[in-house]
Order: C-alpha cells, then structure tokens, then sequence
C-alpha cells in the first residue's frame, strides 16, 4: 500500500465514519466546497462502535501511515451508546499501540456531527500535516 | 494438615458420587515439575499434593467440561467438578461467572490462600539439571528446598514469580472450603510497566520487537489461559482472516497485540501465559499494563465479583476523553 504515492510522501490513511453523523459531516464538506487533502479513503460504517479495535492493528501492519474513526459527539449517537462504547475500546487501544513503540497519533478520534463539515475538513488537513511530519510508518515494514 | 482436610472433603464427595472429578496437584515426573491432577475415584486423591511449586490455574479445565459434542453414548452429566484455587485462581471463576461462561453451581472451590508461587524457570535456573523429584517447603520468608536429601533454605524474594510480589488478592474471593488461613496482601506496583513506559517510542518498538520476532506461535498462552475460551478463536479464524498465520516478526506483533487487546479488562494477571511460554517472552509486562491502564481510566478490576458487567460492554457518560480532538 505504501508504493502507491511517488515522489514526496504523501501519508495514506483511512476513516472510518460513522454512517449518521460524520460521513454526513464529510459529505457537507464537499457539497461546501471545503478543500481538504485527498490522502483519505474513507469508509463508511454505521456507528463508532462497529469499529473494532482490531481494524486499527490490521490498518497498521498493512502499511496504512495513519487511522482517522469519527462518529457522533457524546449523547447524540443514533444508537444510543454506540460512540460511548467505542471510546472506551479506543482510548485503550491508542494506549496498547503507544506501548509497543508506534506514535499514538497515528490514531485518531473525533467527533464530528452532521453540520460540521468545516471541522470535518479541519481535521483532515491537521491530520495529514501532523502525519507528514511523522513520516511513513516504518514498524511493519521488514520482510511483510 | 490443610491438604488432608481437602482431600477428606474430596473423598467424601467423589464417594458418594457428588461430583465427578477433582481437580489437584500432583508432583510431577522430574525436579520440580507439578502437574495438574484429575481423582475420578477416592483413591485418586491420595495422589494430591499442595506446595509453593503448584503455580497451575486450574481454571483452565474447566473449559473441557464446556466444549461439545461429548462422545456417542454418553450424556452431558450434571455433576460439579471440584477444584482447587489460589487467589487469582477465583478471581478467574469470577470473571468467567460474570461473562456467563460459568455458573457457579458447577464447581465446588478449594480456596487456597496463597503466599505467592515458585517460578520454574527462575528455581530451574538456581538448581539447573535436578532429575531427581524435588520438594520445596516454606519457612516465614524462605523456601525449603530439598533435593536428595539436602535442604537448601532460599530467600522467597528470589524465586517468587515477579507478578506474585505484587499480588492484591492472595486470597480467594469464592470458595467452598478455605484451606489454612487468610494471609495478608502484597504491595501494588507496576515498576516493569512504568519503566518501560519512560523509555522512547523507538526504544519501546524495539524491544518487543526483539521478543515478538521469537515467538513460535505454539499458540500455550492462549490455550493455558483461563479466560480464553471462545470456540472459534480470532487468532487462527480464516475467514475472515485477521492475521496471517506465519511466523515472523510482524505477524507475531499482530498475534500478541490481538491478543493482549483481547484480554483488557479481563486478565486477572495469574501469569500463566508467561509460565508457560517456551520462548519466555515477557508476556505480563503487557497484561500488567493494560491491567493498569483499566485501572487508572475506569477504576475498574476484572474478576472482584460475579455481577458486575464485563468493563467493554459497558460505558459510563464521564469517561475519558482525554485523546479525542
């Protein structure tokens, strides 16, 4: 996966968005017109808490330099406690993968609701910046 | 003597057919191996040992009893099995209770308080090449050791398991029959933990990198572990495949971290995965941590009581949000 930008690193990474709130929210952002880099392949799922920690390890040992999962903020989850869920199973997460030697921010959480398109956009662009910085993700990449 | 209370009590069952087996400790072949140890009859109990060297959680058995299909003829019995457990011992019946995997009614408890266990590879590595079978006694702060005859009296500190030192819970939480006395708690430190947290991203990386890379998958710690008990394991399911079977270093990354996410909030940090593990990797140091890591953002300890939820299945609104921007 790494192979596919030449020339100047040009971070892959991948969203997961919640169906209700922050796949509308990235949706408003381009009926807006909002720039925001293209290093994102988003996927859509129905809640944050479909999300299962596990795609975070599987993102990473497949080479992907960073992981962005949005959903609804606190209370407006459309399943209720979907998103309350899902932060306690990430914030673990993020604390596993800091421990064993790779940069927590490559993780990323947010909440983003359906009229935040600009925050969406926002959070794109700050994101890859702060990856770029990074640098690609070097653990996995011996003998894959 | 405490083990002859237990194995009066386990005769009297297992004759008057109350439960169908116990479950023990016997000295093992060699050295100082223990085994685990199954009594169907009364006279199997004779057989019973209880020493510093018995580290087994036999809560692990307990999942022969929950795997179908029996063999062709024989009916599912519902008869209690008898156990024998330490501290972290019940806490694993505990959680297991919790996670509806168990009912309490299917297991009568030896309660074991515990002054903590021998580590085989530390004793091994102290008396290296004893064939003979060894037996170790406890003296106030000292181990016994007695190999042909000889005693060697040792320092408890030296050979105790590293996570044994830090034990909060010696003593069962559930029990059906107490053995000795309550004994008093160790003091709760993660001093491996912390130290490895202070050390660089890049440090840290290498560092498991440098255990992880010689893991044989032999899959002992998944097997051995009391809480890990699904049917169709994540770690070897094919479809969908969530980690490639071969082994090297990052797929064996993948394999732990799995793993070790799989057990947060769950481990009740007996430290079998370590004991058992061939290659000894260091496997608690990663349980310790999300041991605490739960503790420090949920106040929350696996296996204290049989009715509070499993920690991932439950949410409260004040959680941390600490890494969400």
């Amino acid at each position: 996966m790494s192979g596919i930008f030449k020339g100047a690193f040009e971070p892959n990474i991948i969203a997961f968005l919640c169906n209700w709130c922050s796949y509308v929210g990235a949706d408003l952002a381009g009926i807006s017109r909002i720039r925001y880099p293209a290093n994102v392949k988003v996927v859509r799922v129905m809640c944050s808490g479909r999300v299962n920690p596990l795609f975070v390890i599987y993102a990473l040992r497949h080479g992907l330099d960073g992981i962005l999962i949005a959903g609804c903020h606190p209370g407006d989850c459309h399943y209720l406690q979907g998103n309350y869920i899902a932060r306690r199973r990430l914030v673990l997460m993020r604390r596993l993968i800091e421990y064993v030697g790779i940069d927590p921010r490559r993780l990323r959480v947010s909440w983003v609701s359906a009229s935040e398109g600009a925050k969406f956009a926002d959070l794109v662009k700050e994101m890859v910046d702060e990856i770029k910085k990074l640098g690609p993700i070097e653990q996995f990449h011996e003998n894959i | 003597m405490n083990l002859d209370k237990a194995k009066i009590e386990a005769k009297k069952m297992l004759s008057r057919g109350e439960v169908k087996y116990v479950i023990g400790y016997e000295i093992g072949t060699y050295g100082f191996r223990i085994s685990p140890s199954f009594a169907r009859t009364p006279e199997e109990v004779d057989k019973f040992t209880l020493s510093p060297l018995c580290a087994n959680n036999l809560v692990t058995y307990l999942k022969v009893e929950r795997s179908p299909p029996l063999p062709k003829g024989i009916k599912p019995s519902n008869l209690k099995v008898a156990l024998f457990a330490k501290g972290c011992d019940s806490r694993a019946i505990l959680q297991l209770i919790a996670e509806k995997n168990l009912s309490r009614e299917d297991v009568f408890i030896f309660g074991v308080p515990c002054t903590g266990r021998i580590d085989p590879k530390k004793i091994e590595a102290m008396f290296p090449r004893v064939v003979s079978k060894a037996d170790v006694v406890e003296k106030d702060d000292s181990y016994i050791i007695m190999i042909e005859g000889k005693d060697h009296p040792v320092p408890k500190d030296k050979l105790i398991f590293d996570h044994c030192r830090s034990c909060q819970y010696p003593n069962p939480l559930v029990y059906d029959l107490l053995l000795g006395d309550e004994v008093a708690a160790g003091e709760d430190y993660y001093d491996s933990v912390v130290e490895l947290e202070k050390q660089t991203l890049n440090e840290r990386w290498n560092y498991w990198r440098s255990h992880f890379e010689r893991c044989i998958r032999c899959n002992a710690c998944r097997n051995v572990c009391p809480l890990c008990y699904c049917d169709d394991c994540i770690l070897e399911r094919l479809k969908p495949q969530w980690m490639r079977r071969s082994v090297n270093a990052n797929d064996n990354t993948v394999y732990h971290l799995t793993r070790a996410y799989h057990m947060a909030g769950r481990c009740i940090s007996c430290g079998e995965c370590e004991r058992v593990c061939p290659m000894h990797l260091p496997l608690m140091k990663l349980y310790k941590k999300l041991e605490k890591d739960v503790k420090e953002l949920f106040e929350y300890t696996p296996g204290l009581t049989a009715e509070e939820k499993p920690l991932l299945t439950t949410f409260k609104p004040e959680d941390s949000e600490e890494f969400i921007k």
